[in-house]
């Protein structure tokens, strides 16, 4: 059995008279501890999939399980937390709370879950100094660089032990360096930990880090890519 | 179980604390939110309050009179009392316990050295317990005086002190219209213009009085009923006896209500409230008496103007209370204002603690505790705000009261506002979908 399974998945989006189907029937399975990246142009439907996906959206139709639980009928209460024990986000843009610290940011996904003080300042530090952060748990998002803020992102996705770590363009407000500790972040994350990771990206060097990368054009998944250390294979979809 | 209930707890402590966030986030604009309700709530506490110290200073001005009196008095010269009559009414009339003939007049006093106009009042035995009196030094001259016309006088507690400063003067000697009165008793203190003034007047026999006065008659009698009940029965049957005495007609007399006003407790009596008054002719009264009108006798029950003085003053304390209230609303408005920005302003907060597992109960609870911040805070500095400036209105000379129940009901408004105009905005903030809400920026 797949950690995610999406059979069928379609989502439209009702803008006055006009309908916009964003995904159109979008069939995956991703197995713990695989790394995907989806690719695709702008519009084609990445971030839409991710959410659904990440239990942020619900699809219009078609079916999904997560670790063996169907998401589609749950509760808003349910969806919360499933969020919050089975996923963890990384945004493009970082989205950390302004007034938190990078610890008090860090703690929040245990907060939610109602994980007591001493207990979460251990976690939250553990996670922090994983990302090389050790030495910054008192400062304000505003307080540190682009990549420092995306390392404390990683460090609030992972702090949780997710199943599931989503990623929509983590690299994508970073110069190329940081984008790189990002990834090699991702890598080490999966890798030593076994943790599956989604990641959506428009670059290629970031796309190869994963193990098959998912193209997607116009809401379908056009073909899937399967990345080799050495040569990478091609599988037709359709 | 009891691992649930402490994660919900670590959630609400946490809730709790981002709304304290949320507020220190923006401190000018909280401070003006809570300058708003706490303007509300001091005007609704220092108002009400200035109201109801209006109210208690007027039913302690008629409690002074005593409970349960009732004053029958004439109106017309052509109408007096015989000082017999006191005694008769007594018997007569069924729950009327003690009554007695009362002459108001003047007469210059001597004493020492001195000399000058005092009020003199005379009055029988009875009156102490008529007029609820207590006799802090000496005692009150007693029956066998007023039947003797004894020349003994009780002298009202400012008059005690200002002949003979703290010393009791009971035992000396004053000169009233140029004959000597023994000072047997001092009454205790009324306060200042209470009981029409008889803090400031000499109390002798009505006999001896008759004699000052130049009369046979007295132009007033004051009666105690047993009970309060009693006293609404007394005014009936003390209506029937005047109007047959008075040659009227043989219908009851019509008791009447009329408006109180404000001012001296002896105009309040003469405007009077609830009284029966008799007019020539037997026509019923259909308007308010006027006092020195036709009416010729007016029989009030002063527990009754009391009652009507005090509804009027609560009347008005609850105007005051209202148009308070007003402002306290607009304060509530502004917290419903600035939450319905702040959750504008805080989609994305808002959608990142979704994505992280908050539920839609915990943003709804933080977006309702700061709104309640903001009230609450503002009601404790508006109650302080207006317990100090009923400070400052009672040194400029204003009666007021601190009334616990303007303070209450500050509070609870202020307080329900906050809950009442934060709940919207916290429910708008916690039903944005998550990714809307992070969508949005
Ligand atoms: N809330 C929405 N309402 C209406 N249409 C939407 C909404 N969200 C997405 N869409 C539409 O769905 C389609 C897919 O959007 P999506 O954001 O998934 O694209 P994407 O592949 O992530 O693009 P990009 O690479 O630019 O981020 C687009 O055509 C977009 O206009
Ligand atoms: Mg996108």
């Amino acid at each position: 059995m797949a950690l995610l399974e999406l059979k069928g998945i379609a989502r439209s989006y009702k803008t006055g008279q006009i309908k916009v189907d964003a995904l159109k029937g979008i069939d995956i399975s991703i197995e713990e501890g695989d790394f995907i990246s989806i690719m695709g142009p702008s519009g084609s439907g990445k971030s839409t999939l991710l959410n659904i996906i990440g239990c942020l959206d619900k699809p219009t139709s078609g079916t999904y399980e997560i670790a063996g639980r169907r998401v589609e009928k749950m509760t808003d209460g349910q969806l919360a937390d499933i969020r919050n024990r089975l996923i963890g986000f990384v945004f493009q843009s970082f989205h950390l709370l302004p007034d938190l610290d990078a610890q008090a940011n860090v703690e929040l996904p245990l907060i939610y879950r109602g994980i007591s003080g001493r207990e979460r300042r251990k976690r939250a530090i553990a996670a922090l100094e994983s990302v090389g952060l050790g030495d910054r748990l008192h400062h304000l998002p505003s307080q540190l660089s682009g990549g420092e803020q995306q390392r404390v992102a990683i460090a609030r996705a992972i702090v949780g032990d997710p199943a599931v770590i989503l990623a929509d363009e983590p690299t994508g407000a970073l110069d190329s360096r940081s984008g790189e500790n990002i990834m090699s972040i991702f890598r080490d994350l999966n890798h030593n930990q076994g943790k599956t990771i989604v990641q959506v990206t428009h670059e290629k060097s970031v796309a190869r880090y994963g193990h098959k990368i998912f193209h997607l054009l116009d809401g379908e998944i056009e073909r899937i890519e399967v990345v080799n250390d050495s040569i990478s294979q091609e599988v037709r979809v359709k | 179980m009891t691992k649930r209930l402490y994660s919900l707890l670590i959630r609400f402590w946490f809730a709790a604390k981002m709304a304290g966030h949320g507020i220190l986030a923006n401190p000018l604009r909280s401070a003006l939110t809570i300058l708003g309700v706490a303007i509300g709530v001091t005007s609704v506490v220092s108002l009400m309050g200035i109201g109801e110290g209006a109210r208690q200073a007027v039913v302690e001005q008629f409690e002074s009179f005593g409970t349960n009196v009732i004053a029958i008095k004439a109106q017309d010269a052509s109408v007096e009392f015989k000082p017999e009559e006191a005694e008769e009414l007594v018997e007569r009339v069924e729950g009327l316990e003690m009554a007695t003939p009362v002459v108001n007049t003047k007469a210059v006093m001597r004493w020492r050295r001195a000399r000058g106009y005092v009020n003199v009042i005379g009055v029988n035995s009875q009156f102490p317990q008529i007029r609820d009196h207590d006799v802090i030094a000496g005692h009150f001259f007693t029956r066998w005086h007023v039947m003797q016309r004894s020349p003994v006088a009780v002298l009202g507690y400012n008059m005690a002190v200002g002949l003979m400063g703290g010393r009791s003067p009971v035992g000396q000697t004053i000169s009233l219209n140029g004959e000597t009165y023994r000072i047997v008793g001092v009454l205790a203190a009324k306060g200042s213009g209470k009981a029409e003034g008889i803090d400031d007047k000499v109390v002798i026999p009505y006999t001896t009085a008759q004699k000052i006065a130049e009369k046979r008659t007295v132009e007033e009698i004051w009666g105690k009923a047993a009970s309060s009940k009693e006293a609404d029965l007394v005014v009936v049957q003390l209506g029937r006896i005047y109007k047959r005495k008075l040659g009227l007609d043989q219908s009851a007399p019509t008791p009447v209500t009329t408006e109180v006003e404000g001012g001296p407790p002896e105009a309040m009596m003469k405007a009077g409230m609830v009284k029966t008054v008799m007019k020539p002719g037997g026509d019923r009264p259909k308007k308010p008496s006027i006092p020195g009108g036709e009416d010729l006798i007016t029989i009030t029950n002063l527990n009754q103007l009391v009652k009507e003085a005090d509804k009027a003053n609560r009347v008005m304390t609850l105007l005051l209370g209202g148009i308070a209230a007003v402002s306290l609303l607009v304060g509530g408005l502004g917290i419903m204002n600035i939450m319905l920005v702040a959750v504008t302003e805080r989609t994305e907060e808002i959608g990142v603690r979704r994505a992280l597992g908050a539920k839609q109960a915990d943003l709804l609870i933080q977006f309702l505790l700061e709104a309640l911040y903001v009230s609450g805070i503002g009601a404790v500095a508006g109650i302080v705000a207006g317990i100090w400036g009923l400070n400052v209105f009672e040194r400029y000379g204003f009666e007021t009261a601190v009334s616990f129940q303007a303070v209450k009901t500050a509070a609870v408004i202020a307080i329900g506002c906050g809950l009442l105009f934060g709940v919207y905005p916290a429910v708008s903030a916690s039903s944005v979908p998550p990714v809307e809400a992070l969508r949005r920026q």
